[in-house]
């Protein structure tokens, strides 16, 4: 692929980026567009947590959905219990997630495979069932009441509790997200991550510690799940156990796999398919579950690759012709 | 507390953990496959039981295999779908295949059974023996007897026969079994049914000590994991002894500390045995033992 000068790169990166703004009113405005486009921004941004590990360091964390609530949770107490702002819940949720992945990296640090895959889906249950228990994190009944989200930059201070004022602050977070995952695919921590999941032997030749690696790939990791959690709470305005649910875990992993791993848009694109067929053709809370599950299931057995593999086949096919 | 109760008590939820975990040692000693839907298997089994009965006015001993042929044909229908993933060992992607295996399990029901809790009722469960100062039921006792069988029954079978060897090739080198003439493709069918049938035949048993849910699934595969890791991936004694301890320890962890938190009592205890015994987690020399 030939790749653009730098200006012109720039520029184009830009004009996606406004135009990206702009279009939830382009497609009509209306609230329900401004809540898909604003749950699409949210979700994907949580997926990019995931995808770090997924497709990066090649294990699957299923404590992603943990790292969320995490978020979600921190935000919720910090702003309902203790009146804090939204800079500090942010805070808040970034270290209580920093710390779980800290004491999860450190237990699964020496499992692989689906011994890390079990362990992380088994600290997903335990946080879970601590959530529904313990009184400080609202028990069963969850967290209610968390006021608008307002921020303060400087003098300027945004407020949102409308969708159509959520949507800039989740455009923001996307962007700052997608960002921060470009930036550590060419770091020398994400160089790092790929040789110890791609061929470990020559990693620890190199001259590299393989589980110093993984776990500060985990330590990026977690904060960005957590800060869409951050967010989705406010969006919410209510925290509760079914931040824990599978479906999140399940629309986080099919969002990275369906248009195909080490893709920074990837994530991005299988998110927004996803919830824009819960927004607009939803079959009900079932149905959804349904057709999430059919479509992973779908993608690993006939294209594990993702759909962008198969257009990228196609194409190959059609210069060979 | 009555200490020979609860260790009745431990000693029936112990055999309840190894009976449902019993599939999926087999299904992860010999095909590498780890089955995240394996609680959504339980559930369903448990609801296509409850729904057989209520719908037609079959009793229950006519339930109880029509589940698990359902269940059975469930496990092959996965081996169906995931054979190319199976073939190349891909075991990242058979993971996540089989999470989203269980979220279509879990959808289907949902839309098929609804949100209610029900009952799947058992006429064994009205049945109590008294014996000094300990009861049980009549269901309780047939899950220990079962749980029993089962496990010799596959003990027997892996080492007995040659079905048996095959399955204990496909464990050590897959593309061994084909050299020896037998079509892999079938070991792996009759692996899976195994899982299906052996989870639905746990579900009809244990699901009447409890209401059912179709959400019950998620929490149902953390102490079958446990069961499989703390017994040495795929060995099947080893399944049988950890669900065992497994159950005294929830029973009396539920009694003397805290109901509420035996699940994370569970993942501690977990913890402590990964921090001791890290080598344990990759072998698999124990399979079929």
């Amino acid at each position: 692929m030939k790749t653009l000068p730098a200006p012109l790169r720039f520029f184009s990166i830009a004009a996606l980026a406004l135009l990206g703004f702009f279009l939830p009113r382009l497609l009509g405005g209306s609230s329900h567009a401004y809540d898909t486009f604003g749950m699409i921004a949210t979700f994907s941004a949580m997926s990019y947590g995931l995808d770090i590990i997924l497709s990066d360091l090649g294990e699957i964390s299923l404590a992603h959905s943990a790292f969320f609530a995490t978020g979600a949770y921190a935000a919720a107490i910090l702003s309902v219990h203790y009146g804090q702002g939204a800079w500090v819940a942010l805070a808040g949720a970034v270290l209580a997630a920093l710390a779980l992945a800290l004491v999860l990296g450190m237990i699964t640090l020496r499992t692989r495979e689906f011994a890390f895959s079990l362990v992380t889906y088994a600290a997903a249950v335990v946080c879970m069932n601590i959530a529904a228990n313990w009184d400080f994190l609202g028990g069963s009944d969850g967290i209610v009441g968390i006021p608008p989200l307002t921020l303060s930059l400087g003098s300027a201070s945004f407020t949102a509790s409308q969708p159509r004022q959520f949507w800039p602050f989740a455009y923001v977070l996307l962007l700052l997200t997608l960002y921060v995952v470009h930036r550590f695919r060419r770091s020398r921590l994400g160089q790092a991550a790929l040789m110890v999941h791609m061929n470990p032997r020559l990693a620890s030749m190199c001259g590299l510690a393989g589980n110093r690696v993984r776990l500060l790939v985990f330590l990026v990791s977690a904060p960005i799940s957590a800060l869409a959690g951050w967010l989705y709470a406010f969006q919410r305005a209510y925290v509760g156990t079914d931040l824990f649910d599978t479906y999140f875990l399940v629309l986080m992993l099919t969002g990275v796999i369906l248009a195909g791993r080490r893709l920074l848009l990837g994530p991005l694109l299988g998110t927004a398919l996803l919830v824009g067929q819960k927004s607009f053709f939803s079959l009900g809370a079932y149905g959804d579950k349904l057709i999430l599950g059919t479509v992973l299931v779908g993608i690993l057995c006939f294209c594990p690759k993702g759909l962008a593999n198969l257009w990228r086949r196609r194409s190959h096919a059609a210069v060979e012709k | 507390m009555n200490v020979a109760q609860q260790l009745v008590n431990g000693i029936i939820i112990g055999h309840a953990y190894a009976l449902v975990a019993v599939g999926w040692t087999l299904l992860l000693g010999a095909a590498r496959l780890v089955n995240f839907g394996h609680g959504q298997i339980y559930m369903v089994s448990a609801f296509i039981a409850w729904w057989v009965m209520s719908t037609t006015g079959m009793t229950y001993a006519l339930a109880v295999p029509l589940a698990i042929l359902a269940s059975a044909a469930l496990g092959a229908i996965m081996q169906r779908l995931f054979l190319r993933l199976t073939l190349s060992q891909d075991l990242v992607n058979l993971m996540i295949a089989t999470l989203g295996f269980g979220q279509i399990l879990e959808g289907a029901a949902g839309l098929a059974f609804g949100p209610k809790p029900e009952t799947l009722m058992s006429p064994l469960q009205a049945m109590v023996f008294t014996l000094g100062p300990v009861w049980f039921t009549a269901q309780d006792a047939l899950t220990v007897a079962a749980t029993i069988l089962v496990f010799l029954g596959l003990y027997l079978a892996l080492n007995r026969t040659r079905l048996g060897a095959a399955v204990r090739m496909a464990a050590e080198d897959p593309p061994l079994v084909a050299l020896y003439g037998i079509r892999i493709a079938r070991v792996y069918m009759s692996i899976f049914a195994f899982e299906g049938a052996a989870v639905a035949f746990a579900a009809v048993l244990i699901a009447p000590r409890t209401p059912i849910l179709t959400s019950m699934g998620f929490e149902q595969v953390v102490m079958t994991f446990v069961v499989v890791v703390l017994g040495g991936i795929g060995s099947v004694g080893g399944s049988y002894l950890a669900g065992l301890l497994l159950g005294l320890f929830t029973t009396f962890f539920s009694a003397l500390v805290s109901p509420a938190y035996t699940t994370a009592s569970v993942f501690a205890l977990l913890i402590a045995f990964m921090v001791l015994r890290p080598g344990k987690l990759a072998a698999s020399r124990n399979f079929a033992r």
